[in-house]
């Protein structure tokens, strides 16, 4: 699969012959490495952050796609580069590729998840309506993250309906083991 | 096979496969080692690099003095959880393969501390809320717009609360009539 690549950002990455081999290789360490490139090449600032946000959507999409060498060096030939150039960003590809994979995955939109849970077993014996009463209730509190927000919810119930929830809670599980969600493991597999 | 410090359930396999690497470290450091855990256990700080030097002998990886923490951490709080004592926790941990001078060291360690550690744990448990004071304030309403002549004592209370469920503390102010009031008292 290639990678297509925009006019724009087509002339973003044109600066990076200028740049150099030397400048390509820090270029993966952000503007702050642009600023210092721009000091000893005599190149506005834009143009080296444009040079560097191409390369950063060049390295990103290659890695999100997973594309092959020979598609990424198809890609990257149609700038017009050196032989050498094309080599280096094909090395840089290639030495990158997992971590900013990795990176790519944390950044899906999460539910809250689970943190831990508080439990706590009663006995209501009277009230003010009724004495002699003898009324169990499970009370709990579910600790919850969402994007470092620590929620807590308290919920009761009594041990009934706890076995209810249990139950239902098994039998989800149990699902996994159904011929129909086997044969759709192991063909993700 | 049950264990009474697990609660009456099987022991968890972390457990086990980490009781080979409590061996390791000699019996006399290991009695040093769970008087820190016992600390942390009881709200006060670790000192953790007391627990690196001791565990240094034995040459364990970091991952290992983690792994000690945390199953010293299970075994001593699960056994105040259920209330086992000292003789039963020693055979107990026999039983999984620690050697007899580790468990009659660690049980003695555990048994000085049984009685607040319980203590802590009760403290620790679920509680929704807490009524931390009670303010109050008995007026006298002399007149109003509507009745010239009231004369009506007002009572005021404001119950203060700790650890509700957003763990902040809260004020709840209420005022009662007379009548009201005592039908609360009642």
């Amino acid at each position: 699969m290639l990678l297509v690549l925009s006019e724009e950002q087509k002339a973003h990455l044109s600066c990076l012959p200028r740049v150099g081999d030397a400048g390509l290789a820090a270029g993966t360490g952000g503007r702050k490495a642009g600023q210092g490139r721009r000091g000893k090449l005599d190149v506005g600032v834009d143009t080296v952050q444009h040079g560097v946000e191409g390369l950063a959507y060049l390295l990103t999409e290659s890695s999100k796609l997973m594309i092959s060498e020979i598609d990424f060096q198809d890609s990257i030939h149609v700038l017009g580069f050196s032989d050498e150039l094309n080599k280096l960003l094909l090395q840089l590809y290639l030495d990158n590729r997992k971590e900013i994979r990795s990176i790519l995955g944390e950044l899906t939109p999460k539910l809250p998840s689970y943190h831990s849970l508080e439990w706590r077993l009663d006995v209501q014996l009277a009230s003010r309506s009724l004495r002699q009463q003898i009324k169990p209730a499970v009370t709990i509190k579910l600790h919850l993250n969402q994007n470092e927000d620590q929620t807590a919810q308290v919920l009761q119930t009594d041990p009934s309906t706890l076995l209810h929830l249990i139950q239902q809670l098994e039998q989800a599980l149990g699902e996994m083991k159904t011929n129909h969600c086997r044969r759709i493991v192991r063909n993700m597999k | 096979q049950r264990f009474r410090f697990c609660g009456d359930l099987d022991c968890p396999d972390w457990v086990l496969a980490e009781i080979s690497t409590l061996a390791k470290i000699s019996s006399v450091k290991l009695k040093l080692i769970c008087a820190q855990v016992l600390r942390d256990l009881l709200g006060e700080t670790m000192e953790y690099e007391k627990i690196l030097k001791l565990t240094s002998d034995a040459k364990l990886e970091l991952g290992d003095v983690k792994a000690t923490i945390a199953v010293l951490g299970f075994i001593l709080s699960s056994a105040a959880k259920h209330n086992v004592d000292g003789e039963s926790l020693s055979s107990e941990l026999q039983q999984l393969g620690l050697p007899k001078e580790h468990a009659a060291g660690l049980c003695r360690s555990y048994e000085e501390k049984q009685s607040s550690l319980q203590d802590r744990l009760r403290a620790c448990s679920l509680r929704l809320s807490r009524l931390g004071s009670v303010g109050w304030r008995v007026d006298y309403t002399l007149s109003s717009s509507e009745l010239r002549e009231v004369n009506e004592p007002l009572v005021h209370l404001n119950f203060h609360l700790r650890d509700g469920e957003q763990d902040r503390p809260v004020a709840i102010p209420m005022v009662l009539s007379a009548d009201k009031f005592r039908v609360l008292l009642a």
